[in-house]
């Protein structure tokens, strides 16, 4: 035997013949099979037939559905409402990045550092995550009570009374009031991320940065936060994706109103589709939701990767 | 081993099928409270008699997340896992919204098989059949009279009254004002409750022909005659007889504030003892009335069918849930319910030599046998009356002036016709 031929005796034996090949490809189809008809069954049906019903009339499955063209489309155009709370949704995405976002780093600084007590701040803060977001609500609309809420009690109690206010019924403070409810259940989560990030945060470079002669901010601004940055990325894409999904805090505490003046394109989808029926013009704004969702990823990847250069 | 484990697993399973294909469970949404010390026992009462006189039935009582208006019974119905029998609030305009979607079956022929038409005033059985061309979708439980709860001692201490025209009621709430008191409280929130008040205000306003028109579609919600009473309401928040923080609250807030006496007057039904009593109010000192118009013979409460039966079209024990009705529509549970201290409506039948649980329902059914206007949220269609009660919101927060809000409520009118 030739010494050269092990190597390409070697290839033709790693290289499947047609059978194998074949049965390679069964056996792989084979096993993917549940997954692929779970796939199929529980997303990609669905999001058919929410394509399909956005072009028909429908008040429901147990109706027929008349095909209309894009009559649906035109109608979520021509229906104020509709931009009303898409441009409440994008609000309710910032208030989340940054109540939410920015409450979880402060916490994570302030506490990063302890030692046994860390422990214990870090389960008080993080147990908010815990409470589901429809007793957050309950929980929140109650503080908020203008007449007997905790909120205005303390602050007449503490003569500023002048401040109190209708945090659920002023037309401009509405929506931040519920965004605080929302951020406040979701904050201990990011903080827990942010935390880990400073626990991979090499000690030299503070130690470095302290030779050098940097004071306590330049330190969190050279030092800190650029390590942070990979997790900083992560969290805001998670609490954008989480502020999309918003709807029950403001379901609970203000099911849209007054007047529309918090009403996200999760209610509203669900205002129609539950409530008047309107099958059709809800499956356009899911639609909607879904764009949205994929064009804030792709932006956002973007920025990061540019970010990374 | 083996044989012994598959021998016992079939005789479970035989044990189960055959206990699943006796037992017939009916699966009923309601009744609103139910988690209630005192509308428990009753309904644990009545059910015990239904399954003893059923025997093999059980009644499950599911207790309602909501109503047809946010959504709560559709969403249980297009489960597929939901109720067998629904008892929620209803109307026309709610009624329409699960009829349209097909959600309901028609009880129409039910009505002459089974004499439920007997079982229901005449004039309810016309109006019913009226509805939907001569189809009709729902079984009446009880009525509603909506009209002003005040305090009678609050009242007596200061020798207040309701009186009987508007001018002096507007008179009344400056003089609650300069006392410190406020005139009036409402949880707009819960829609329901915006409902109540401001439909009180419309056909105090314009009368019940009015309203009547203009829920029939033969009067527009834009036309001066029907935007007074919101133009009415706007100046109630002017005034601040109504605070626009109220916008913020729901039916418990704006309850809260009237059983604390802090709120002279609070407009509500009947129902409204089930509150009361959870609250610790005492209901001995509660007064009723209705709004005060200045348009003669129209100082009556408002109104309509409050509450219905609906058998859903997937409802897995439909004719148990028929044989429910029945028995709920029977003189002796009706009886049983209306002489119960739990009882809080107006029955869909005259239910003679009986005397109200509470001396408050005494009062409504003695006013309410005066006539009963319209409750717009009861007569709305479906498609309309989320704007009617977010326009009611922004009326109260002061974003819309009374012609504005109505002209929306009319587009929307136009648009489900």
């Amino acid at each position: 035997m030739r010494l050269d031929d092990t190597p390409a005796r070697g290839r033709a034996a790693m290289r499947p013949s047609g059978t194998a090949s074949r049965d390679t490809l069964g056996s792989a189809l084979l096993l993917m099979a549940p997954a692929l008809a779970l796939y199929a069954v529980f997303t990609l049906l669905p999001v058919a037939l929410t394509f399909w019903l956005s072009f028909s009339q429908s008040a429901g499955f147990n109706t027929g559905a008349q095909f209309t063209g894009l009559d649906n489309y035109r109608k979520a155009a021509a229906d104020p409402i509709v931009w009303q709370s898409l441009r409440h949704t994008f609000l309710w995405l910032a208030y989340h990045v940054v109540l939410a976002g920015g409450l979880g780093l402060a916490l994570a600084l302030a506490i990063a550092r302890l030692g046994r007590s860390g422990v214990f701040f870090r389960t008080a803060f993080f147990l908010p995550h815990l409470v589901s977001l429809a007793v957050v609500g309950v929980i929140w609309a109650n503080i908020y009570d203008p007449f007997f809420g905790l909120l205005n009690t303390a602050l007449t109690g503490l003569g500023l009374g002048a401040y109190t206010q209708g945090w659920l019924s002023e037309p401009v403070l509405v929506l931040f009031s519920v965004n605080v409810a929302s951020s406040w259940q979701g904050f201990g989560l990011y903080m827990l991320l942010f935390i880990a990030g400073l626990q991979n945060i090499d000690p030299a470079l503070y130690d470095a940065a302290e030779v050098d002669g940097a004071n306590g901010f330049q330190k969190l601004i050279h030092v800190t936060l650029p390590g942070l940055s990979e997790v900083m990325t992560f969290v805001v894409s998670l609490a954008m994706i989480n502020g999309l999904k918003g709807f029950a805090t403001v379901f609970v505490m203000t099911n849209g109103g007054p007047f529309y003046q918090s009403e996200l394109i999760t209610t509203y989808i669900y205002r129609l589709a539950f409530q008047a029926q309107n099958h059709g013009q809800a499956a356009v704004l899911c639609i909607l939701l879904s764009l949205l969702a994929i064009a804030i990823t792709i932006v956002f990847n973007r920025w990061r990767a540019r970010l990374a250069r | 081993m083996f044989k012994q484990l598959v021998r016992t697993a079939a005789l479970a399973i035989v044990i189960a099928a055959s206990s699943a294909a006796g037992a017939q469970t009916l699966r009923m949404w309601g009744p609103e409270q139910i988690t209630e010390p005192l509308i428990a026992e009753l309904w644990n009462g009545i059910k015990a008699e239904f399954e003893a006189a059923n025997p093999g039935a059980k009644v499950e009582f599911i207790p309602p997340t909501g109503t047809i208006s946010n959504g709560a019974v559709q969403a249980a119905i297009q489960s597929g896992v939901g109720p067998d029998v629904i008892l929620t609030n209803s109307g026309i305009g709610r009624i329409a919204v699960v009829r349209n979607a097909k959600q309901v079956l028609p009880l129409t022929g039910e009505y002459e098989k089974r004499g439920w038409k007997d079982n229901i005033y005449p004039w309810l059985y016309s109006e019913l059949q009226r509805q939907f061309g001569g189809e009709i979708y729902e079984v009446p439980d009880g009525l509603d009279a909506l009209g002003i709860w005040y305090h009678k001692d609050m009242f007596a201490e200061r020798g207040w009254k309701i009186p009987a025209s508007w001018t002096e009621f507007a008179a009344l709430m400056k003089a609650m004002q300069t006392a410190g008191v406020q005139p009036l409280a409402i949880g707009p929130r819960t829609t329901g409750s915006a409902g109540h008040l401001f439909g009180s205000l419309l056909q105090a306003a314009s009368g019940r022909e009015a309203i009547g028109k203009a829920l029939r579609g033969e009067l527009a919600w834009d036309d001066r005659t029907i935007v007074a009473g919101a133009v009415r309401l706007r100046e109630l928040v002017e005034a601040d007889y109504i605070q626009k923080r109220m916008a913020g609250l729901d039916l418990e807030g704006a309850s809260r504030l009237w059983f604390s006496k802090r709120a002279a007057m609070f407009v509500a039904g009947p129902w409204f003892t089930a509150n009361a009593r959870k609250a610790g109010y005492d209901l001995a000192n509660a007064g009723f009335a209705a709004m005060p118009s200045d348009i003669p013979g129209e100082t009556i409460p408002t109104g309509g069918v409050g509450w219905s039966w609906l058998v859903p079209v997937n409802s897995k024990q439909p004719e148990l849930a028929l044989k429910w009705i029945d028995f709920v529509l029977s003189d002796a549970v009706m009886r049983k319910r209306a002489q119960h201290s739990a009882s809080t409506m107006i029955y869909p039948r005259e239910l003679k030599g009986i005397e109200p649980a509470t001396p408050v329902l005494k009062e409504i059914f003695a006013v309410a046998a005066g006539g009963v206007g319209y409750n717009p949220s009861v007569y709305l269609p479906g498609p309309v009356l989320d704007t009617y009660f977010q326009v009611i919101q922004g009326l109260i927060s002061a974003q819309l002036s009374g012609e504005e809000g109505m002209k929306q409520i009319q587009a929307k009118m136009s648009e489900a016709k």
